[in-house]
């Protein structure tokens, strides 16, 4: 049999770089920084709720993180009683009494955390809250 | 001034495709996938209004919620039980108001379980009452 005869053995490298390039810039648009709440709560499982996803979500909602020791928290940050309510109070001036107030609350959180942040949403005139719980598992941890 | 001489014109591939798959590796490396989450809707009862609301309704279900596990109208059972329970009880009407009372001390892991129930049988007027 007659083998082929290679004349160029240099491969051409253009389109290589080209499908690099494209799963780096894919990689980098599609890392999220999740540092934007409370990393440290373990939700608890929710299979039948509603699914939520981040893209959908509305910018005027709201979501509350209570860890497992109490401490309160909107977007990593720490705040106190007044701040949650006047946070609230904002967001029923602007949107009214339907957009979304969500509590992310550890499973195992005593449930007097919780009742007092109700309390709170409740005061600034929220009745309906939602819990945010996993429908399905997908990280490692 | 002499002009510098140019033996190979082409430009040198091989650390830009190191570089590039380095960053490559390490974007693999960190990505992380996020759980897909799901919110419980539930109605927290107006003060001036829990009182009046609570004799309007007719079927209610009261679900009592403690440090070790549920009351479901007055019997302890499991979560399995309560699941049974409030499927048999969403064939007849799902309209009726399950009310939720927890404990200060009850884990809010269990109110998700309670809340998640009643989602799957279409219960949707839950309303929580916390007890001190």
């Amino acid at each position: 049999m007659k083998k082929p005869k290679n004349e160029d053995v240099s491969l051409d490298m253009t389109p290589m770089i080209d499908v690099v390039f494209q799963l780096i810039i894919f990689f980098v648009v599609t890392l999220k920084m999740s540092d934007d709440k409370d990393t440290t709560i373990k939700l608890a499982d929710g299979k039948n709720g509603i699914v939520l996803t981040q893209e959908e979500l509305p910018p005027s909602q709201l979501t509350i993180d209570v860890a497992r020791s109490g401490r309160v928290s909107l977007a990593n940050v720490t705040m106190s009683k007044s701040m949650i309510v006047s946070a609230i109070k904002k967001r029923v001036a602007a949107y009214g009494t339907d957009f979304p107030c969500m509590i992310r609350a550890d499973k195992a959180t005593p449930h007097k955390y919780v009742a007092e942040v109700m309390g709170w949403c409740t005061e600034a005139g929220m009745w309906k809250l939602s819990f945010v719980a996993i429908q399905e598992h997908k990280s490692k941890n | 001034m002499a002009r510098k001489e140019y033996d190979n014109p082409k430009a040198e591939m091989t650390p830009m495709i190191d570089v590039v798959f380095q960053l490559m590796i390490f974007f693999i490396v960190t990505i992380k996938q996020e759980d897909i989450f799901s919110k419980l809707n539930a109605n927290r009862p107006a003060p001036n209004a829990a009182a009046t609301q609570s004799e309007e309704n007719d079927t209610q279900l009261k679900i009592d919620i403690g440090r070790k596990g549920v009351v479901f109208n007055g019997t302890g059972m499991s979560f399995k039980d309560l699941d049974s329970n409030i499927k048999r009880l969403a064939a007849s009407s799902t309209k009726s108001t399950v009310l939720i009372r927890c404990a200060a001390d009850s884990p809010h892991g269990f109110l998700v379980q309670v809340l998640d129930i009643c989602n799957k049988y279409k219960m949707y007027n839950l309303s929580i009452f916390s007890m001190d």
